[in-house]
């Protein structure tokens, strides 16, 4: 009998450390990119940090260039794939036959599937060129990073917005149609207020893609270290200048580098956070 | 009823009536008014549903679309150079044309066997603890915060991580093992939450029926949990697998992305497809071909996430059927 006991208190303390390398994991990623970001911060300093001047050989290191490609892609992105994700989940769950909601969601979920080196891959060899010979321009830029950033963020948005609208009892809906309102009427009174905190963190978590993406957006954004003149002039992100320099860099410039890293990471610990707060007024509502 | 409109003395009962029964109303220019007004309010909503409607089956083809695109466009040009032996099973070139991919091909499935090896018992142990041996509290809130935290890192963080503290630190160099080490704590979250979610998915009666008979925790979920858990498991495990053939940000920096040679041990440098693809674009020029090579690469890449992803469904299917018959 005792053997067994003691069986099981070792047991459950593995697992328990097996558990407990997800907080491990995290606190190591933050120790060690913030430890190499060090000489960034002692040696180039905050300010010339967030300058907007990147030019190693001169000792400028401003990342201000690639948090602004950051953001405007991800915005762009989310602009573009928001709508017709959440109009996908609304035709899965409220409008699709049944036949259709099964290739749908195979569809989502193949779309998900998809490697984002193929993706840039194919954003690089057909829609550059397209922008190119539309606009004059390299092709390269914003406009094709959000493009690409819409196509990613869709499956993403699409299935936590549909368990969102899901989660909405079916008994509201069915008071609202007794009632005489329209499907319209229906989607846009009931239940889209009713799901409201769920979609909102369906888009923070696509955002949280689209900030994080890396290959895709470097195959068709730049490459250039300025700020971009218009939508279809080249620029990189944080994440993808990052992915070119690493390898050939040293000393300041490659702390730099973690510092964007470290940057990142802050924006996506702020993401969840964020989630937490929305999914924590979702149970306050109810 | 003799209703005086005007003084609203009778107003209260006939509009009850007109709600059940607009004929109740005498005046006929009202009754009219109401029913125009009914019937435009009608509709125009049924108008608004309508190009609702339309709206939404339009985004979600443009949806379905832009998939069916992808896949169309990357299978159409490299499938005719991917399906053949001479390109899976060729040597790589770095200076002529005619390169090959296979060893790519087994530096991502090698990679993804040596990952899952490291993330299965740690997802599913972790799993099992927060679903069998503890309650919710302080600690099941950290692990969780710990998962979702590492679930939104970016994966080009994660690849630096893992060059400074595998390939750097640890010293294992760019190898197999240290990207794998990476990708390893990148999927754990991913495995984890599909191992939890098909452990709830048991019925509580198979726990308290085996406890009853005397059992322990551990031999619960040992026996019975966990067995019962397996098609859950495995679908999440296929697709993993998926995950990891894909990633390529994680896999630049700690594991590298161009070899000439089949990688044999796991402590020696490797070129997954996906890392391929990326070398291809930056130095690929140097070849002739490398449009070709990166096309056939990219389609045969597609075609492996493909087919893992649906047969992932369709070991849930036949688990499920299987299921279904015994019970």
């Amino acid at each position: 009998m005792q053997g067994v006991i003691d069986r099981e208190w070792i047991v459950k303390k593995t697992l328990f450390t097996l558990a407990m390398i997800t907080v491990l994991g995290i606190v190591l990623l933050i120790f060690f990119v913030a430890r190499e970001s060090i000489p960034a911060f002692t040696e180039a300093g905050p300010v010339n940090l967030f300058s907007a001047t990147w030019n190693p050989g001169n000792g400028q290191y401003g990342m201000l260039v690639f948090l602004t490609g950051t953001l405007a892609t991800t915005a762009g992105g989310l602009l573009l794939g928001t709508p017709l994700a959440i109009g996908s989940a609304l035709f899965l769950t409220q409008m699709a036959p049944r036949r259709a909601r099964s290739i749908m969601t195979r569809g989502v979920e193949l779309l998900a599937g998809v490697p984002s080196i193929v993706l840039g891959w194919l954003g690089f060899t057909i829609m550059v060129p397209w922008i190119r010979s539309a606009t004059g321009s390299t092709g390269t830029g914003i406009l094709a990073a959000s493009i690409i950033l819409a196509i990613m963020v869709i499956p993403t948005i699409t299935t936590i917005s549909k368990d969102a609208l899901e989660a909405v009892p079916e008994s509201h809906l069915q008071a609202a149609y007794a009632m005489g309102a329209t499907r319209w009427q229906t989607i846009r009174r009931v239940l889209l207020p009713a799901a409201k905190p769920g979609l909102l963190v369906a888009v923070i978590l696509g955002m949280g893609r689209a900030i994080g993406e890396t290959m895709a957006v470097a195959l068709v954004i730049g490459p250039a270290s300025v700020f971009p003149k218009s939508l279809t002039s080249p620029t990189h992100t944080l994440t993808t200048k990052i992915l070119i320099e690493m390898g050939e860099s040293t000393g300041v410039q490659r702390s730099s580098l973690f510092a964007m890293g470290l940057v990142l990471l802050l924006l996506s610990m702020l993401l969840i956070l964020l989630v937490r707060l929305v999914s924590r007024q979702k149970e306050t509502m109810r | 009823m003799s209703t005086d409109l005007k003084t609203g003395v009778e107003i209260a009962r006939p509009s009850v009536e007109v709600v059940g029964d607009l004929c109740e109303f005498k005046d006929s220019r009202i009754e009219g008014i109401i029913q125009q007004s009914i019937a435009r309010n009608e509709k125009r909503a049924h108008f608004y549903d309508r190009v609702a409607t339309v709206t939404v089956w339009t985004l979600s083809i443009i949806g379905l679309g832009i998939l069916a695109f992808i896949i169309f466009v990357i299978l159409y040009r490299g499938i005719a150079t991917a399906l053949t032996p001479g390109f899976i099973f060729g040597k790589p070139q770095a200076l002529k044309e005619g390169g090959g991919i296979w060893p790519m091909i087994v530096s991502s499935f090698y990679l993804a066997l040596l990952t899952i090896a490291i993330v299965l018992p740690l997802g599913v142990g972790a799993a099992v603890y927060l679903t069998e041996f503890s309650r919710e509290g302080r600690i099941t809130r950290l692990v969780r915060f710990g998962a979702d935290s590492l679930s939104t890192v970016p994966s080009v963080v994660f690849g630096i991580f893992g060059m400074v503290l595998f390939v750097i630190y640890f010293g294992l160099g760019y190898s197999l093992l240290a990207g794998a080490f990476t990708l390893a704590l990148l999927n754990m979250p991913t495995v984890m939450r599909t191992t939890e979610e098909a452990i709830k998915a048991v019925p509580h009666s198979y726990r308290e029926a085996c406890l009853s008979l005397g059992a322990s925790r551990w031999e619960t979920a040992k026996k019975i949990v966990l067995p019962s858990a397996m098609p859950g498991i495995t679908t999440g495990v296929v697709l993993t697998v998926g995950r990891i053939v894909g990633e390529s940000a994680a896999v630049l920096y700690t594991v590298g992305l161009f070899v000439r040679k089949v990688p044999v041990s796991p402590l020696q440098p490797a070129a997954p497809m996906a890392a391929n693809i990326w070398h291809m674009y930056t130095e690929g020029a140097l070849v002739s071909d490398w449009m070709r090579v990166a096309n056939g690469e990219a389609a045969f890449l597609l075609l492996v996430v493909l087919v893992l992803n649906l047969g992932a469904r369709l070991i849930a299917r036949i688990y499920q059927k299987r299921l279904g018959m015994v019970s």
